[in-house]
């Protein structure tokens, strides 16, 4: 057993069971940052002058159509944020996108309604068949696996993906970035959920509904075949210009009544629970140490804040009481049932059938023609 | 420990609920041995008067419910029929009523024809309290004071003393009487949102 | 003062929930659940939940959906669909709910209803009759089996009835109005206020807070129920559960203020 050793820097830790410190005990995620990311990531004048080229193509190619792009948006703080640039600052005009799991909070129902309607744009919104969702979600919490949000996520990339396919739209705007996300979740905490190798062995073994409307795309399809045959483009915004999250968010609850929330992805039930609590008590894995790592090395909060913030649970244990029976509820099964679920021995997407080793090829080939510039393992 | 009388009658359930939800214990008395161990009763109600007074008197709960709260001075509060059932009598029947507070029980009737047709009975829905002294029960209101009311029967007290609270519908009429450890609630906490929520909070620090 | 009844109306098929235009055409817009939890954190004044293939399949009531529903509900709620007997009525109000709505009951079984009304108190039953349109004429006919079955009954009788079988509430859907949110059937509505002096609350066409305005400043005590309102949005009728905030109340109900 490894000796627990947190980053001198970040807030990483050994609970991330490959991390690696150098002599000053400064962990490879720091390092990364500090030799791929940072070299590459313009904020000033240069980043917005490249995003303004890119939004000029855009706005060129869209003439005449009803939207000249599309956002998938989940109420969140980037997604909010970056609807917010894209529009004001930038004219463009998204369809703004959002697949409902059936778990959205009432926070990101909000949020998704004040901006659209602030902003005269248009929703489209893709249900998922709440039946197909329970019994996927419960095929997860069978195996084991820490990633158990797999089909939420699954479902919010594949529909949206599928949407652009069928409409023929070549734009799509992404909220991931830099500023909040550069450290990754280990994949052994959050396991790749386009991994369709994986998926189907897990619903071979633990679901018993065909899900004949759910919305599969698998990661070869949307990163190549879309991609590079019809030549979809994701672009990411945030990276383009300065993105501090405490102003974008005092930013949108000022002039849109957006509502703030208390952690990043909570704006859904599932995945507060899963991110909250599950991950944390059940495997050891806290999202938070992921999260605030980012904004430590992009300077928007001190370690000494994110090691006191850690040293509370995200979730007090009588919400936690809370969300366990709701969950369940929602789920159509027994509090001891789930309770059972947290119980049986923790496994990882390795004992599953997976195609790993792909996509491990695949991250080492667009880090090499420079399109990733860290490797997410 | 909170203690909701289930004699058979009210939304019983709705109680616990809140109560659950704000993690302070609560449990249900069908009989003398766990209503003997209230700390502080709850007593519901709805449907008519003398079907609850008799449904009560049935229970084999009520000479330990008298004992509790007129002798022992345990907090109690009643709502909606259950608030009713504090009065001496209702003009809704025959029975006779706890006569925990002075006052009988009336319809709601309106010899203005313009008034009559503007309050369809029952009042239903969502109406603000108007406060006449200060209750601890009150504390932590928001400004409206809104609460969801369903009803065709209001609680006439004898003494002005005893009204805490009044709602109009036609008429000022009381919602909110209180007497030593006794209070009697007109409207539907445990269905108003986050003042009936306050309000039962309230109850459970008294 | 009363305020009018702002009432998101919920409608269950094959476990989901659906919104329909004039009673067909059903659209999923996802589950009871969580929308139910959505609209309780937004606060909404009441809840219609409608079961609609209970009666249809002659099936009994989801009593554990009920019940879960009634769960995150700190408001009124009523649940319709499949009531039949006064013990399946006892039974949903013991699970939490305040009030049960029955339609096909009613004409079926005027007696029983009489009875389930003295039994739990006539605040507790609610009435909802479908209406129809008569082509070419001003009556309006009662339908049921989600439209299915016109009885040929005038609407503004059978509200009168309901109320002297002491039933505490009617609902009055429009058949005709359902889904196309261009506004409540005012004349209707209006209609059937004068000839009860129970709570009326009405249901279909909502499209815009303004509808509810227009409702409730001609009939100040009403409740405005609501289905596509709460549950779509804008031109692709994008599902996303909303509800007016309390700025937005005031603002629609700013004649009572």
């Amino acid at each position: 057993m490894r000796e627990f050793q947190v980053c001198s820097r970040c807030v990483m830790d050994t609970t991330d069971s490959k991390i690696v410190f150098d002599s000053n005990g400064v962990c490879d995620h720091c390092l990364d940052f500090d030799q791929n990311t940072k070299p590459n990531w313009h904020t000033d004048e240069r980043g917005r002058a490249q995003l303004q080229a890119i939004v000029e193509k855009i706005k060129k190619d869209g003439e005449g159509r009803d939207f000249d792009c599309i956002m998938g948006m989940s109420g969140g703080a980037d997604s909010s944020y970056l609807l917010h640039v894209a529009v004001k600052d930038f004219g463009l005009r998204p369809l703004v996108f959002h697949v409902d799991g059936g778990w959205n909070s009432q926070i990101a129902v909000n949020n998704i309604n004040v901006m659209i309607e602030k902003l005269g744009l248009d929703l489209y919104t893709e249900v998922i068949n709440w039946e197909e969702m329970k019994a996927f979600q419960l095929a997860y919490f069978r195996a084991g696996v820490p990633n158990i949000d797999v089909p939420q996520d699954h479902a919010f990339v594949a529909t949206l993906y599928n949407f652009a396919d069928k409409y023929n739209i070549k734009y799509i705007l992404n909220g991931g970035n830099i500023s909040t996300e550069v450290v990754r979740n280990p994949l052994d905490w959050l396991y790749y959920g386009t991994d369709m190798r994986q998926i189907g062995a897990i619903r071979k073994q633990f679901c018993d509904d065909p899900l004949e409307t759910y919305p599969f795309s698998s990661v070869l399809r949307h990163k190549l075949y879309l991609r590079y045959v019809k030549r979809v483009q994701v672009i990411k915004p945030l990276n383009y210009f300065p993105y501090i999250k405490e102003e974008a968010m005092q930013l949108l609850a000022d002039e849109y009544g957006w509502q703030p929330y208390p952690q990043k992805h909570f704006e859904s039930r599932f995945t507060k629970f899963y991110e909250g609590y599950w991950l944390p008590r059940k495997f050891g894995f806290d999202t938070r140490k992921v999260q605030y790592s980012s904004l430590i090395l992009t300077e928007q909060m001190t370690r000494q804040e994110a090691l006191e913030k850690l040293s509370k649970p995200a979730i007090s244990d009588e919400e936690a009481r809370h969300d366990f029976e709701y969950i369940a509820t929602k789920l159509d099964i027994s509090v001891d049932t789930l309770q059972e679920y947290f119980d049986q021995p923790n496994k990882s997407h390795r004992d599953y059938p997976n195609q790993e080793t792909m996509y491990n090829i695949g991250a080492k080939i667009l880090k090499y023609i420079g399109v990733e510039r860290s490797i997410k393992r | 420990m909170i203690t909701i009388v289930d004699y058979g009658l009210g939304n019983i359930k709705a109680f616990a609920n809140v109560y659950k939800r704000l993690n302070i214990d609560c449990c249900y008395a069908k009989d003398v041995s766990a209503l003997s161990r209230a700390s502080k009763i709850i007593l519901p109600g709805v449907g008519a008067f003398d079907h609850a007074m008799d449904k009560l008197n049935k229970s084999g709960l009520r000479d330990c419910l008298d004992e509790l709260v007129l002798d022992k001075k345990v907090p109690v509060m009643g709502i909606c029929v259950g608030m009713q059932m504090m009065a001496d009598a209702s003009d809704e029947g025959v029975a006779d009523g706890l006569s925990w507070i002075k006052g009988r029980v009336r319809r709601f009737s309106y010899e203005n024809e313009k008034i009559a047709q503007a309050c369809p009975l029952p009042h239903m829905g969502w109406n603000n309290i108007q406060p006449q002294v200060g209750s601890a029960l009150l504390h932590g209101l928001d400004e409206a004071k809104r609460f969801y009311f369903l009803h065709s029967y209001y609680f006439d007290a004898a003494d002005a003393a005893s009204v805490v609270a009044t709602a109009n519908y036609g008429i000022d009429y009381a919602c909110l009487v209180n007497r030593d450890n006794i209070y009697g609630i007109q409207c539907h906490p445990e269905k108003s949102h986050h003042n009936g929520v306050a309000l039962l909070n309230n109850f459970a620090n008294l | 003062m009363l305020l009018p009844r702002i009432i998101p109306v919920l409608l269950v098929h094959k476990n989901g929930l659906v919104k329909t235009v004039n009673f067909k055409d059903h659209k999923y817009v996802g589950d009871p659940i969580n929308a139910v939890k959505i609209f309780n954190e937004k606060e909404a004044d009441e809840l219609i939940v409608i079961d609609i293939d209970a009666t249809v399949d002659q099936r009994p009531p989801n009593y554990k959906l009920i019940e879960n529903l009634a769960t995150e509900c700190r408001m009124p709620l009523c649940y319709g669909g499949g009531i039949k007997t006064i013990e399946q009525a006892e039974k949903i109000l013991a699970l939490g709910v305040e009030k049960v709505a029955v339609s096909s009951l009613f004409f079926e079984a005027p007696a029983l209803l009489e009875e389930l009304a003295s039994r739990v108190g006539g605040q507790s039953v609610v009435v909802v009759l479908d209406v129809k349109k008569r082509m070419l004429s001003k009556k309006y006919d009662c339908y049921i089996n989600n439209a299915k079955k016109n009885l040929k009954l005038c609407v503004f009788e059978m509200a009168k009835k309901a109320e002297q079988l002491g039933v505490g509430e009617l609902v009055i859907n429009s058949i005709d109005n359902d889904g196309l949110m261009k506004g409540y059937d005012i004349e209707l509505i209006s209609q059937v206020k004068s000839q009860v002096n129970i709570p009326v609350t009405a249901v279909g066409g909502a499209g815009s807070y303004q509808d509810i305005q227009t409702l409730t400043e001609k009939m100040p005590v009403i409740g405005a129920a609501a289905g596509s309102l709460f549950v779509f949005k804008g031109k692709y009728r994008a599902v996303l559960i909303n509800y007016p905030t309390a700025a937005e109340k005031n603002s629609i109900l700013k004649a009572f203020n």
